[in-house]
């Protein structure tokens, strides 16, 4: 008790940290304006334009509040998939007789797990897989290995391995014991590992939009918007920082939280 | 024991190589138009591109063209590039100095950081210190580079003046005389490598630093500083080995990002590039040198972690 009260705020800047890009993301493109080009390009700050105009001539503040849906958007569908195709065949095959089938699947992931992601999706776009959804394929199947290995761990702890035994023995089917049983217990190191993943999922997205494997370039996304007017830096610093900073606020803002609630549990549990 | 595990390891990880190659190589078969049509554009004539197929060999089955490519590998020929018509390998090695100085200014900077932090930290677990410096490594971990970095050029070329913000005009040892030009894409590097190295050493040493055998040592008397690098950090080595070749390959990956931000001509710019011109000889030498390096890079953490480690040093 003592301790904590000459500790840093630490939590509360995190969730600051994330909440103002991720309420821009959400609440951002019902106040913004119009993002089509109307002023002459990069003109700088002024009354009209609050934060300049970019490359394009479409205006920096209108396109900074309507440009994070999409990366939070995304990111998410990714994180979503991997869970959704990763822990059935983490249950499917830590509850299944044969463990060769274990092994194999075990082994055929292993190899994507050593494949640097950013350099598969560039090796995608360079053979023509580029856009939105092979980028969330893409990604999702990247989480994968982690995400297969973390469920079927779980569910192979030793209390729930003799409970299925037990159940088995009660005549349940193993169907049943797969989908209900063994999917209610990997649920919470499942939460918990999709809350650090994030904002690795969130940092490969970006990167992909940055160097334009994903959204095209005239899309209004905070990462598209840095590529796009990144040559402008020193002429409308606008254009490039505030998104740059939106995008920054919301990865660290993410991992702090993350961070700080998952070390917190482990106190707890201590 | 040792001498059956390495030839095995190198076994897998001759196969990874040759599974990364055949898996790039497919993935350009089935590319929905392909090389010719690339490189004609959308003005080609029909006969012109029907010419070019047969001139780049792209006429022949997928898998004479596979074991085509094999066969020059095996010479040391990759193809020339579709974009500039010099060897592949020539491009390559021009690539490869660039990044090399770049990668090895940054592990010189992040591996004696990584220790001193992780050991600092990792020897008084739970203190202020410790959960200070641990807040700020997760927040460098998570930003995207070409944030940071186009953030930093803002305050420090842009608003300050002090460093360059590009490396536009120089490559390889030429770089070596630039010190300055280095510094803002070597502390992005940093930034983003720092992070996962610090905490497996930290995680390392107080684990061992806690554990009964070190308990059992510090009984017997021994001096701090001879448990410390005698007990603790032999014992804490082995992940840490594996998470540097880890880090090895993450600034591989990373450089892809920072050197196309800088302009600085890498591998990592360079493969962009042949990625957007949809350079196919090009790419798959690219990515045969990402995979070479990340293969030979776990490998040589494998066996090293292998060696270091007490349990399996005193077990052969």
């Amino acid at each position: 008790m003592n301790r904590s009260r000459h500790r840093f705020p630490i939590t509360p800047i995190g969730w600051l940290l994330l909440l103002v890009p991720v309420l821009t993301a959400f609440l951002g493109p019902l106040v913004a304006g119009s993002t089509r080009s109307e002023g002459g390009s990069l003109s700088p700050p002024g009354p009209e334009h609050p934060l300049g105009t970019d490359e394009l001539g479409r205006d920096v503040l209108a396109l900074a509040l309507s440009g994070g849906t999409s990366i939070v958007t995304m990111a998410a569908a990714a994180l979503l998939l991997s869970y959704l195709i990763g822990v059935p065949i983490a249950l499917v095959i830590a509850g299944g007789r044969r463990r060769w089938a274990d092994r194999l699947v075990l082994r055929l992931l292993d190899f994507l797990l050593a494949l640097p992601g950013l350099l598969v999706l560039l090796v995608l776009a360079a053979t023509g897989w580029r856009g939105t959804t092979t980028l969330v394929l893409a990604i999702a199947t990247l989480q994968l290995p982690a995400v297969v290995r973390i469920a079927r761990t779980a569910a192979l702890s030793p209390g729930t391995s003799t409970a299925v035994e037990s159940m088995l023995m009660q005549g349940e089917g193993r169907a049943r014991i797969r989908l209900g049983y063994l999917g209610r217990s990997v649920l919470g190191p499942v939460l918990v590992d999709a809350a650090s993943r994030l904002s690795l999922v969130l940092y490969l997205m970006a990167s992909a939009n940055f160097l334009g494997l994903g959204l095209a370039s005239s899309a209004t996304d905070w990462a598209v918007l840095i590529e796009l007017n990144r040559d402008a830096l020193f002429i409308q610093p606008w254009a490039v920082t505030v998104p740059a900073l939106l995008l920054v606020s919301l990865c660290t803002g993410v991992n702090l939280v993350v961070d700080r609630s998952l070390s917190n549990r482990r106190t707890v549990r201590r | 024991m040792t001498l059956a595990y390495v030839p095995r390891r190198v076994a897998v990880a001759v196969l990874q190589i040759l599974g990364v190659a055949v898996a790039v190589f497919a993935l350009s078969a089935l590319l929905p138009g392909d090389t010719a049509v690339v490189i004609l554009g959308k003005h080609g004539t029909p006969e012109q591109i029907e010419a070019l197929r047969q001139r780049l060999g792209l006429d022949e089955p997928f898998v004479r063209r596979l074991l085509t490519w094999f066969g020059g590998l095996a010479h040391g020929d990759l193809g020339t590039s579709l974009l500039t018509g010099a060897p592949v390998t020539a491009e390559l090695a021009d690539g490869l100095a660039t990044t090399a100085v770049l990668t090895g200014v940054a592990l010189a900077v992040i591996v004696p950081l990584a220790l001193l932090i992780g050991v600092t930290t990792g020897l008084r677990q739970g203190s202020r210190l410790d959960r200070a410096v641990n807040s700020v490594i997760v927040v460098l971990d998570s930003i995207p580079e070409f944030a940071l970095g186009l953030l930093l050029v803002a305050l420090f070329s842009l608003r300050l003046g002090w460093l360059p913000a590009t490396a536009a005009g120089l490559s390889g040892t030429s770089l070596a005389t630039h010190p300055a030009v280095l510094v803002l894409p070597v502390v992005v590097l940093v930034c983003k490598q720092l992070c996962a190295l610090a905490r497996q050493i930290r995680i390392g040493v107080a684990e061992a630093n806690t554990a009964e055998y070190t308990r059992h040592v510090r009984t017997h008397g021994l001096r701090e500083s001879t448990v410390l690098f005698k007990h603790v950090l032999p014992n804490a080595a082995g992940p840490s080995v594996q998470q540097l070749a880890r880090t090895v390959d993450g600034l591989l990956g990373g450089v892809v990002v920072v050197e196309a931000l800088f302009a600085l001509p890498g591998l990592g710019s360079g493969f962009v590039d042949a990625v957007m011109a949809r350079d196919l000889p090009t790419v798959q030498g690219y990515a045969l040198v990402f995979a070479g390096t990340t293969v030979t890079v776990n490998l040589l953490a494998d066996i090293a972690a292998y060696r270091l480690v007490p349990r399996h040093r005193s077990a052969s």
